[in-house]
């Protein structure tokens, strides 16, 4: 247990230093703008004497490395500042449309593992064979398409001419739901209803398939490889030789440790889906933060801008030390020696 | 070359890919000669016949403005494809020296290396690609710098593991007792490890570089019209679902289709290379 | 999947769409963002949410000219034409519950004008304003001015006491103005009041029972204004019973999509029009010639035929000048405006850039698809010059940014524009008055003695033959300047669902005649 408390002090560490870099990183690409941001805020009937203000107030006049000092101690105290694009604070805004993004990324992840490990196991266990093909037949598929392509399909293909699903939001208008986390399945079941329940769920799944497909395909190719290769390892030959049943082997031997890389994998695919939500969310109008953030960023935005790319990053570290900690969990000899960043 | 062929002709999916790869290569090389309406790809438009589903004379129909989409998708694919070539041979090879850097010297070098790159890491590459353009002008040049700022790092990650797991292997430490120097110990004893599985991650991110760079332009941050660009395409056309479908599905195909390709002969080439990852 | 799931999974998505309705709902959409400060409002989502949960002192007559009373009871105004006296009803209560009075018209006034956004400027002729007593104010005007009386029609009256109980951090005993507050909450007389609003997503109102005229039985209990829809999702929810109204700005093939498909189309017959706005300041487009060159060699015809959704509805009328017809100084609907290559070829040959060298900055509005049908054609259009040019597509967010900075706008920006209140005035003087350069009406940096000559002539002046040789003088001189192309007088054509009826917005006989009060809810008909 100790070796798990150090590990995680570790990874706490690591994070918090890459998130030191992050803000670097973001604070000097919003810089570069080209372009007054104070002029920008204010709007073109402003006086030369209230930018002069302005800038003074964001302190846009004095060095960098001083700038940088204002916009951490402001990040420290929650302050993201105010967005241009919405006049609210951008911290506001977050938190508004975050919930229906993570939402959408962890109902796709569950999909991803829920689908895809079950896959790459049938086809491990077939190997060779035509399930085994297929397989990776359709998991190759799945990651070759970017997810707004995938979106657009199911959307043609389920909403438009056979409409089994609605063609976008989170849940019909028909509901009120008292707000308490923002994730509408929470929601709707705090509030006990059930109807409402089935509609936001019945809302999600298009837009989480699609999300989810690149992942699915990842997942269960990996899977498949990893297993695959623990079925070659002796022990595996061994209980073979016994006679347990191929399930159990499948189940026992071969897959818990298979389980490990596919984990490492598939934290690295929850970034890239808070990404691709980007895509998705445009299709299905989703009102998400990624939504939001195309149109901060489009909008040069600058406050809101690094607020949204410091908030994912965020949540992918996050994800990231869970997922390190799973690990640590499932195998023994990792608690003892911290993972490479690979 | 042998062995290339002999498991392509056993893997008919590593077939596949190839013949894919190699049929969009040459529709992209080839276009102004095959698309049947050439001129398409540039300021032209056809009020006349706009707007119209598939049928002999536009096999894959036309866009708003009357322009053949079959034409547009094979000027599209030049497009989708130099992006791809310029990003990856600019980020390889930074990412490669990043790698080799790290992975060979360790100690602060490699902790302070590594963790810019897990820094670039910790960002959702189309997070980052975004936020660039976001500042940036959406032209192609811009967009292939975006692309490959957020792509360098996986080549440094994936170089650093390999050449960390190598630096302790018996001809590195033998090379070291005769005294060969750092940069060649890490050029030219190293690196040749390195190759099969960078060669390997090149021809699969062809594939996710077109689609990093469809997904910028399908946010309308990437080429602008009228170059022909898939993502665009995607974009534009979708305004027009479920009635004008052949807008969207035919380009959305064609990317697939070559993404499909690289990845197929990417699998291929993994195991031609012996690459386990 | 076999036929059962199939079967299935109908039954489950026919038993999810369909909930009970205990009320009525009406559901439009807009382009974001939704502002819902009254006196920071310029687009048209604002303008709907300014004219259900505010009212104005007049409004204007429905199927003609002219102006009638609405939260005042009448007015009169004095010999030199510059005092405008208005008396107030007594029987109007604000959604808080204070009644409305005289100090409230004021306050709304100053605090519009402290502002300094959306239509103050349509009042900075505005001398003096002073309450008389609880029902009487008084407008002193610096000069006498015809467009006063419509501008009225853009000054919402907010309720004073509510606004003063929270005003929030600022500059001056005044603090912020309220602008804090109602950003996110109304404070009005409205037949509609706000129950929840986010300006990028969706504004929500309910009936106002306490509404001085009284809300219809037939109008929607419930209006959701949705911001950034794709037309292609509000086709599919119309079709479905789950949208009611689209945004005039959905694509032509779009509309006519939903009109085919059971829905109908509504529309405002604009006094405005569609614009290609060339910037005056940039080279080459700083020289007349080169204006005119492009202006010859727009195909006039073709753009027609893109807005064309039906064989008799259209979003567009031709045009034949600066002045869309109907206006003061319009030229004869008989002779529109037509392509002339020969007339291009002869004023480019006058024009001191060499062609060659030319890249013109063609820009379309992102929330527009059509624009960028528009952008081709023109980029078609002008290479038969022998003119290159690049396309840029830019969000409207962007747009009314880039503008501020002569260098920052495009060579073509793609404008549709009507007149603000009605009067010819509120159209031509945002868009060329060298004093408002630089807004997104004015992207062509305008600077010409003589047209600003004319616009403060014409709004001086208050007879109408007086009007109408001054603006046919000033159409002349436009036309002669060429800062923009004029491609087509606007009608603004939406997509609406069976079940609403907008009689504003299809009867002519009772149409309003200004951007946006079409819209007014209280108006509509809605099946349950």
């Amino acid at each position: 247990m100790r070796s798990i408390v150090r590990l995680l002090a570790h990874r706490l560490l690591v994070a918090a230093v890459v998130l030191v870099g992050v803000s670097m990183l973001i604070f000097g690409i919003a810089r570069v703008i080209p372009g007054d941001p104070a002029r920008i805020a204010l709007g073109p009937r402003a006086s030369a004497e209230q930018v002069a203000d302005l800038r003074a107030q964001m302190h846009l006049d004095e060095p960098i490395v001083v700038q940088y000092g204002h916009f951490v101690a402001d990040l420290l105290r929650g302050d993201l500042g105010t967005s241009l694009y919405t006049n609210r604070p951008v911290t506001t805004d977050i938190a508004q449309f975050l919930p229906a993004t993570l939402e959408l990324v962890i109902v796709a992840g569950i999909m991803m593992i829920g689908i895809g490990l079950p896959l790459g196991m049938l086809a491990a266990r077939y190997r060779g064979r035509f399930a085994d093909h297929l397989i990776r037949l359709v998991s190759l598929l799945g990651v070759s398409a970017p997810s707004f392509v995938w979106a657009v399909i199911l959307v043609l293909l389920f909403a438009y001419f056979l409409p089994l699903f609605p063609i976008a939001g989170r849940i019909s208008d028909s509901y009120t739901v008292p707000t308490v986390t923002g994730f509408l399945l929470v929601d709707t079941l705090l509030a006990g209803n059930i109807r409402a329940f089935g509609n936001a769920a019945w809302h999600i799944v298009l837009p989480a398939f699609a999300l989810a497909l690149s992942g699915i395909g990842q997942a269960a190719r990996l899977t498949r490889a990893n297993m695959v290769e623990t079925y070659d390892k002796p022990y595996i030959e061994m209980a073979q030789a016994y006679g347990f049943f191929p399930a159990r082997i499948a189940r026992i031997y071969a897959f818990k440790p298979s389980l490990i890389p596919s984990l490492t994998i598939i934290g690295l695919d929850f970034a890239a889906m808070l990404g691709s939500a980007f895509l998705v969310e445009a299709v299905f109008a989703w009102p998400g933060l990624s939504r939001y953030g195309v149109a901060v960023i489009l909008r040069k935005d600058l406050n809101a801008i690094m607020g949204t790319v410091l908030i994912i990053a965020l949540t992918f570290v996050i994800v990231n030390i869970i997922v390190d900690l799973l690990i640590a969990f499932l195998n023994p000899r990792i608690r003892h020696s911290t993972r490479s960043s690979a | 070359m042998k062995r290339a062929i002999r498991i392509l002709s056993r893997n008919p999916l590593s077939a596949l890919g190839l013949g894919l790869v190699v049929l969009i290569v040459l529709a992209a090389l080839l276009a102004p000669w095959i698309a049947p309406y050439p001129d398409h790809n540039g300021a032209v438009v056809d009020f006349l016949n706009n707007n119209k589903p598939p049928s002999a004379r536009n096999w894959m129909g036309t866009d708003l403005v009357g322009r053949d989409i079959f034409s547009r998708i094979l000027y599209a694919y030049q497009t989708s494809l130099v992006l791809a070539v310029v990003v990856l041979a600019i980020a390889t090879p930074i990412g490669t020296v990043v790698g080799l850097i790290a992975g060979y010297l360790g100690g602060w070098t490699e902790t302070i290396l590594m963790r810019v790159v897990d820094v670039f890491l910790s960002i959702p590459p189309l997070v980052l690609a975004l936020a660039m353009m976001g500042v940036l002008k959406p032209t192609l040049t811009n967009a292939m710098l975006a692309v490959t700022a957020m792509w360098w790092p996986w080549y440094a990650r994936l170089v650093y593991s390999i050449a960390r797991s190598e630096r302790e292997e018996g001809y590195v430490l033998a090379a070291e007792v005769i005294g060969a120097g750092t940069t060649h110990i890490a050029f030219r004893e190293i690196l040749p490890n390195c190759l099969p599985a960078i060669i390997t991650k090149m021809t699969l991110d062809m594939g996710f570089v077109i689609i990093i760079a469809s997904s910028l332009s399908f946010l309308g941050l990437g080429v602008q019209p009228p170059t022909p660009d898939l993502g665009s395409m995607v974009a534009e056309g979708a305004n027009y679902l479920p009635d004008s479908w052949w807008l969207t599905v035919f380009p959305g195909l064609a990317i697939l289709i070559a993404v499909f390709g690289f990845n197929l002969l990417g699998d291929g080439l993994r195991d031609v290379l012996g690459v386990d990852r | 999947m076999n036929r059962p799931v199939l079967a299935a999974a109908l039954a489950m998505s026919t038993a999810l769409a369909t909930p009970a309705f205990s009320e009525t709902v009406l559901r439009l959409d807009e382009v974001p963002v939704g502002e819902l400060d009254p006196a920071k409002a310029t687009d048209y989502a604002d303008n709907i949410l300014m004219f259900n949960v505010y009212d104005t002192l007049v409004l204007p007559n429905q199927g003609g000219p002219g102006h009638q009373p609405h939260l005042a009871s009448g007015w009169s105004v004095d010999d030199t034409g510059t005092v405008y006296t208005f008396t107030l009803r007594d029987d109007v209560k604000f959604e808080s519950g204070n009644p409305m009075t005289a100090a409230d018209v004021v306050f709304s006034l100053d605090r519009m004008r402290a502002i300094g956004k959306g239509f103050s400027y349509l009042f900075d002729n505005v001398e003096t304003i002073k309450a008389v007593g609880d029902d009487t104010v008084e407008f002193t005007l610096k000069a006498p001015a015809a467009p006063f009386l419509s501008s009225l029609m853009l000054l919402p009256i907010v309720d004073k006491a509510l606004v003063m109980d929270n005003l929030g951090e600022g500059d001056g005993e005044m603090g912020d103005w309220g602008e804090a507050f109602l950003s996110a909450d109304s404070a009005g007389t409205g037949a509609y009041t706000v129950t929840s609003h986010n300006p990028q997503d969706e504004t929500v109102m309910a009936k106002n029972p306490g509404y001085f005229l009284g809300v219809p039985d037939g109008a929607p209990d419930v209006a959701r204004l949705r911001y950034g829809l794709e037309p292609a999702t509000v086709r599919t929810l119309i079709a479905q019973g789950e949208h009611d109204i689209s945004s005039q700005w959905i694509p032509p093939e779009v509309a006519r999509a939903i009109a085919g498909n059971g829905g109908h189309l509504l529309s405002e017959s604009g006094t405005g029009g569609f614009y290609m706005k060339m910037n005056t300041q940039k080279a080459p487009l700083d020289d007349v010639n080169c204006r005119r060159a492009l202006a010859s060699a727009f195909d006039y015809a073709t753009a027609l035929q893109i807005v064309a959704v039906t064989d008799d509805v259209s979003l567009g009328r031709p045009s034949t000048g600066a002045i869309p017809v109907g206006m003061f100084g319009a030229n004869s609907a008989d002779a529109p405006l037509t392509r002339d290559m020969e007339a291009a070829k002869a004023f480019l040959a006058e024009c001191p850039y060499d062609p060659a060298e030319w890249n013109l900055e063609i820009s379309w509005i992102a929330e527009v698809p059509v624009e960028e049908r528009f952008a081709l054609m023109m980029q078609a259009n002008f290479a038969e010059l022998g003119i290159s040019s690049e396309i840029v597509k830019v969000p409207w967010a962007l747009f009314t940014e880039l503008v501020t900075d002569p260098e920052k706008t495009p060579h073509i920006s793609q404008l549709f524009t009507n007149a603000l209140s009605g009067d010819i005035d509120t159209l031509l003087y945002p868009m060329y008055h060298s004093s408002v350069a630089g807004t997104w009406q004015s992207p062509e940096y305008l600077n010409d003695p003589e047209v600003d000559r004319l616009l403060d002539a014409g709004r001086a002046a208050t007879d109408d033959a007086e009007r109408q040789e001054i603006y046919t003088r000033l159409n002349a001189r436009l036309m002669e300047l060429a800062p923009t192309i004029y491609v087509y007088d606007r009608n603004s054509v939406f997509a609406a669902s069976p079940r609403v009826s907008v009689p504003a917005m299809s009867d002519p006989a009772q149409a309003f005649g200004l951007d946006g009060i079409g819209f007014s809810f209280r108006l509509m008909d809605v099946d349950g």
